[in-house]
């Protein structure tokens, strides 16, 4: 059992004070955090979690510059056997669909019978890298996927709908599936394990080593332009209760006894 | 592009809410360009489905084949490019549900069109479309254009697009034969499951405490079952607080969780993404506390609180037990 696992370098942004950049279609991203996708950890484990059920062996792959070597590390450490960085600077400012182009021919060059991805990315909150992935491929996909239970030829998992409802299916092998956070538990990741892949060597591809053109990549091979981008007014919406923890919240009890919330 | 389509979701014979909403998108658009909407029903059995859309929109292709039950994924991939054949330019717009997620992105490849998923709007400037998506943890508003762009695809964000039934469109239905009859499926239906129900209904409370990721690595769960239990309330919370297994899923509100109704909704370190705030659309005073002011959650609460809810949280217990005397 082979398993290609995408992971993608985010930035955090849930918790940062963002600013738009300069040229307004973009924030600055100086002073961010990087770190896995948080769904793709999700996917790392659940490969891990296969290989150690049925053998195999699994690739992590990321479209990154050269920062995203200490994820891939981390991935290494988690259980993965390889680890490949694809960049060159003639990436820079690819679509989703650029993405997944640059990953489509990775794939096409080895062996697999599983590629697992996240199922939205934090940053352009799309969904959409792994399902243009499988359809370059030519493997059938589902997202939103728990409970993966892999037969001979085929698989079997959870796709969760709307509401609390799950759709059970099964998918041929090979096969593309982009899963769901919570389907397990990611490893805590040991100092020991750390210092075993230390020096693993994680090989970086870049458009030549990947038979890709110049207007297959980057922003030339992009579908998509993002234009402005904008933040929300500041003060938008709620009344913003005024001072400490203490006297605010002195306040919220007066208005939620007003309004019925202490019951 | 004189062509506007609408891909109709359906469950069990039922259309979806999605559907309505890309219609609207689909009318406005297709006004703007002078250009002719069709919806499109793939389902098992669509006549009634395709009848009622027919009060609402001119033209509706029905195309009926029990491969599409369930709206599986792989038959629809495989059917709407023969459907669509080769013509050169179109929008195709359909909800942004969680079965979308499995079609729009191949559907993008195999009809050579450019994606905008998860849009909560979209416009004609200057003759080009331009669509409206939120990125980066849904904080920022973004503009996208289409490069070069015949084709086009945009699934629309549920509850984003106001609509209303009017139901005298007097509008036809054309039945077209499925183009993929012998065709096997690469992806088969099992059957449907239901989440596992638990001994709180979140979804009957007045009173919700909801806790999301912003309590921290290793929070103190007391502190805010105490609070619930104070303000007469239940504990409920957003979606990392069950992947984390801090609280069984069916606490979790929103579209994947549970949608609720309370009197009062206090948001403590959620951040608001529209998958949460999709379950709390009803609450009539919602109120957060958040250490970010541009937190999104802010835009549908009342009341907000900046601040650290590991302090909020034991302060607003105390006082509220003040006020109870
Ligand atoms: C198909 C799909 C379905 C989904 N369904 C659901 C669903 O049903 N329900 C759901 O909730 N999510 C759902 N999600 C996930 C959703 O997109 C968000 O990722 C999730 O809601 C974020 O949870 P959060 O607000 O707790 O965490 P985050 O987005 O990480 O936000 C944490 C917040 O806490 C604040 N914070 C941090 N520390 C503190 C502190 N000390 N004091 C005060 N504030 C602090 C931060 O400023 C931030 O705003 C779904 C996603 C997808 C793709
Ligand atoms: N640059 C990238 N490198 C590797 N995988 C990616 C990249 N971008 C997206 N992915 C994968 O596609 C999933 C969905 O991302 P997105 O379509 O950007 O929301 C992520 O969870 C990753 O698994």
């Amino acid at each position: 059992m082979d398993i290609i696992v995408c992971v993608k370098w985010t930035p955090d942004t849930s918790e940062a004070e963002l600013e738009i950049a300069k040229d307004g279609t973009d924030v600055k991203k100086d002073d961010l955090d990087y770190d896995i996708n948080d769904w793709d950890r999700f996917a790392v484990e659940e490969a891990v979690q296969i290989k150690e059920r049925r053998d195999g062996k699994v690739t992590v792959v990321t479209v990154a510059p050269e920062d995203s070597e200490e994820m891939l590390r981390e991935c290494l450490a988690r259980g993965a056997d390889e680890a490949y960085q694809l960049w060159d600077e003639s990436f820079e400012g690819a679509d989703g669909y650029a993405v997944a182009k640059v990953l489509a021919n990775f794939c096409k060059e080895r062996p697999y019978n599983l590629i697992l991805t996240g199922s939205l990315a934090g940053d352009d909150c799309a969904g959409e890298v792994g399902g243009m992935l499988a359809a370059m491929l030519d493997l059938p996909y589902a997202s939103l996927v728990s409970k993966i239970e892999i037969n001979d030829s085929t698989a079997t998992f959870n796709k969760e709908l709307e509401g609390g409802l799950y759709s059970s299916l099964e998918i041929d092998l090979p096969a593309a599936l982009a899963v769901a956070t919570g389907l397990n538990e990611p490893r805590f990741v040991s100092i020991r394990a750390v210092r075993k892949v230390a020096s693993a060597e994680i090989p970086n591809m870049g458009a030549d080593d990947l038979h890709l053109s110049a207007d297959q990549v980057g922003a030339d091979g992009s579908r998509v332009v993002y234009g402005s981008m904008a933040l929300p007014p500041e003060g938008e919406g709620a009344e913003i209760i005024p001072g400490g923890a203490e006297q605010a919240s002195a306040r919220l009890a007066e208005i939620l006894k007003e309004k019925g919330g202490i019951g | 592009m004189k062509k506007v389509f609408v891909l109709a979701e359906s469950r069990n014979g039922h259309l979806r809410d999605g559907v309505w909403e890309a219609l609207a998108l689909g009318k406005s658009i297709a006004g703007k360009l002078s250009a002719e909407l069709t919806c499109i029903v793939m389902a098992a059995d669509g006549a009634a489905m395709a009848q009622r859309i027919a009060q609402e929109c001119g033209k509706v292709m029905l195309v009926e084949d029990a491969k599409f039950d369930h709206f599986n994924s792989s038959a629809i991939l495989k059917a709407l490019p023969k459907l669509l054949g080769d013509m050169d330019s179109y929008l195709l717009l359909m909800g942004n549900s969680n079965s979308a997620l499995d079609i729009a992105p191949g559907l993008s490849v195999r009809l050579n069109a450019a994606l905008a998923p998860d849009s909560f709007g979209l416009d004609v400037k200057d003759g080009a479309l331009v669509a409206l998506r939120q990125v980066y943890n849904y904080k920022v508003n973004t503009e996208v254009s289409f490069k070069d762009a015949e084709r086009v695809i945009v699934s629309v964000r549920a509850g984003s697009i106001p609509y209303t039934l009017s139901g005298d469109a007097g509008g036809n239905v054309e039945k077209v034969d499925s183009p993929i009859a012998d065709e096997p499926l690469s992806i088969r239906f099992k059957e449907y499951v239901e989440a596992e129900k638990g001994d709180v209904d979140i979804a009957s409370a007045d009173v919700i405490v909801a806790i999301g990721r912003g309590i921290g690595e290793e929070p103190d769960m007391d502190v805010f079952q105490s609070l619930a239990d104070t303000m007469g309330g239940v504990l409920a919370c957003s979606r990392p607080i069950v992947d984390k297994n801090l609280l069984p899923k069916y606490h979790q509100v929103g579209t994947s969780g549970i949608e609720v109704k309370p009197k009062v909704y206090l948001a403590l370190g959620i951040s608001g993404a529209f998958q949460h705030v999709g379950g709390i659309k009803g609450s009539p005073l919602i109120v957060a506390v958040n250490k970010d002011a541009r937190a999104p959650i802010f835009r549908v609460a009342q009341y907000g609180i900046i601040g650290d809810v590991n302090e909020v949280a034991p302060a607003l217990e105390e006082k509220i037990k003040e006020l109870k005397g």
